[in-house]
């Protein structure tokens, strides 16, 4: 397989969160808005990328019994950096994403990658597959956050849209857990109405 | 007396207040995955109860007992994930050798629950809430039993959906999403229900 | 069985250069995460207290809170951080009291996690102005314009937040006259 295939893969075709439908406690829990799930994104895209690096470096060092341990604390280690640098430099980030930083340990995203990629493929290919996930779920991620967010508050990234925020009276519903589980189940109703046409 | 009714206003409210799947978002990947068919959901969710219980004690101790005291509050997610883990490892060998019919029943979910972010939301959640060990203890149980109740009030539904004509789009995750997505509605009927 | 050293090896070697590396991750960033924490508490006491110039930690009984001095050095009133529950979580808040006229100053809230749009709203002015100046009492929660100065204004369709900031309030105003003995 060639890199860019590895690269495009998961913005589109294995898109992980409208595809795969993998890692989605997070991509329901913090996209009230914008900014919450590009931070999201960005941190789950630091933790996969370092760990299928790593993972595809020493894959030929862990031996296959205890691969799944080493992987776990391999990913926790980088979950737990991204968290304390969030903290440091980030505390406004760090405070609204809360739990679901550390629960980017769990995300079965990085796990699956982790397991089904970097540990049969060489480095530089997980590098491209790894950017190419973590851009696709970036991506979605902000799309999700900016939708629940521009309908449920009225704003894009906190800012005010000229002529709608002061028109639109806002359902506050969709900031609302109930929110993000609807707006996702009709997205993905879409993406699977608009791929079968084709 | 006032003890007891603590334990049971925190049982209340992480059933269904803060309930883990509708309010918190945690364990969304089983709530998904395993709700086709009630028999299996309760299953998972009985499977999913027990482990969180353990959960919820080893995450005190070691919160307590072996990080705070040594101050090694860094490595507290490797801990927590691994000794998740394990547990769940040691759940599994246990219910092999004691009971053979409740193996053949949970078997297949228990790998799934290290995986679980209700689990490892759980154990972050327990030294954040500064519970004490009953306390903890209480909160899992009733966590898990959160779980069960989103996880089979959904497969009811899924079950019965069977028998209605959903439009090819929107059938499986799609629908599935939208019934939570009403269920968290209802469930929002439960906030204020008691005093944080 | 030979694989079986191979195995504790490669998993010990994993776990303690994570180790090293976490511990090291962390003496790099705790003294920045304790400083935003320390110039956060430093903003909600400057704001729940006005004109402060320095404060420091003093304790009564079983009650710990911050004496607020002006730039001459003189006690200007005392902020106390306080918590209780919300609507669908804890609300944490800065309440600043001017003990010298037995009044409240202002309150700060922290964090929280009630309804955006609804219950979110104790974080607005609008609401918080509630408490500016109070006298020291009980105080009830009203849906309707205020008549006087024991009354709250609750949030059109978040009473519960607003009856829970002010349950916060009066528990801590409680707390501190319970640890100021007759002097409040």
């Amino acid at each position: 397989m060639s890199h860019g295939r590895d690269f495009v893969n998961g913005l589109w075709n294995e898109n992980p969160v409208f595809r795969l439908v993998l890692g989605m406690c997070p991509t329901l829990a913090v996209t009230n808005a914008g900014i919450n799930g590009l931070a999201m994104g960005l941190a789950t895209s630091f933790v996969l990328i370092f760990s299928e690096i790593i993972i595809s470096l020493a894959k030929k060092i862990i031996p296959s019994k205890v691969r799944i341990p080493s992987y776990i604390i391999v990913i926790a280690t980088f979950v737990t950096i991204a968290d304390y640098v969030l903290k440091a430099f980030f505390p406004d980030i760090a405070e609204v994403l809360g739990l679901f930083i550390p629960l980017i340990v769990v995300n079965c995203l990085i796990l699956g990658r982790s397991e089904a990629f970097a540990s049969k493929q060489p480095v530089s290919n997980s590098i491209m597959d790894a950017f190419g996930m973590g851009l696709g779920f970036t991506w979605a991620l902000t799309f999700l956050g900016i939708i629940r967010e521009v309908i449920g508050m009225g704003t894009f990234f906190g800012l005010s849209i000229p002529f709608f925020t002061t028109w639109w009276k806002p359902w506050t519903i969709m900031v609302l857990p109930a929110g993000a589980f609807l707006t996702l189940g009709i997205l993905l109703a879409l993406m699977n109405h608009l791929t079968r046409e084709k | 007396m006032e003890f007891i009714t603590d334990l049971l206003l925190i049982f209340v409210a992480s059933v269904l207040v803060n309930n883990f799947v509708l309010s918190r978002f945690l364990g969304i990947c089983p709530f998904l995955g395993v709700s086709k068919q009630v028999e299996t959901a309760f299953s998972m969710g009985m499977a999913t109860t027990f482990v969180m219980a353990l959960t919820a004690m080893s995450a005190y101790l070691i919160q307590n007992f072996i990080l705070e005291p040594l101050n090694l509050i860094f490595l507290q997610y490797v801990a927590f994930i691994l000794v998740i883990a394990s547990l769940v490892q040691l759940v599994e060998m246990f219910v092999k050798k004691a009971s053979p019919v409740l193996y053949k029943a949970l078997g297949i979910f228990l790998p799934l629950i290290t995986t679980n972010c209700a689990i490892l939301g759980l154990a972050l959640l327990i030294p954040m809430k500064g519970y004490g060990f009953i306390q903890s203890t209480i909160f899992g149980i009733g966590a898990g039993v959160g779980f069960t109740l989103a996880i089979v009030l959904m497969a009811g539904i899924r079950e019965t959906l069977q028998f209605a004509d959903v439009p090819e789009a929107v059938k499986g995750v799609p629908i599935a999403l939208i019934i939570a997505g009403l269920m968290a509605m209802a469930f929002m009927g439960f906030s204020g229900l008691i005093p944080m | 069985m030979k694989e079986t050293p191979r195995l504790i090896i490669v998993l010990t070697a994993i776990a303690i250069i994570s180790g090293l590396v976490l511990a090291f991750t962390y003496n790099v960033t705790i003294e920045k995460i304790q400083q935003n924490a320390e110039l956060k508490k430093q903003q909600a006491i400057a704001e729940v207290l006005p004109g402060l110039e320095s404060y420091e930690l003093q304790q009564k009984g079983d009650l710990k809170y911050y004496q607020g001095y002006d730039a001459n050095g003189l006690p200007i009133g005392v902020a106390v951080e306080a918590n209780g529950g919300g609507f669908q979580g804890e609300i944490k808040m800065m309440i600043g009291f001017n003990t010298a006229e037995k009044k409240i100053n202002s309150i700060m809230v922290l964090s929280h996690t009630e309804t955006p749009g609804l219950g979110a709203r104790i974080t607005e002015d609008g609401f918080k102005s509630n408490y500016n100046n109070k006298p020291f009492g009980d105080y009830t929660v009203v849906k309707r314009p205020v008549n006087n100065d024991l009354e709250v204004e609750a949030i059109a369709g978040a009473t519960i937040s607003s009856a829970a900031v002010t349950t916060i309030v009066e528990n801590t105003l409680k707390d501190l006259q319970t640890a100021f003995g007759g002097e409040l």
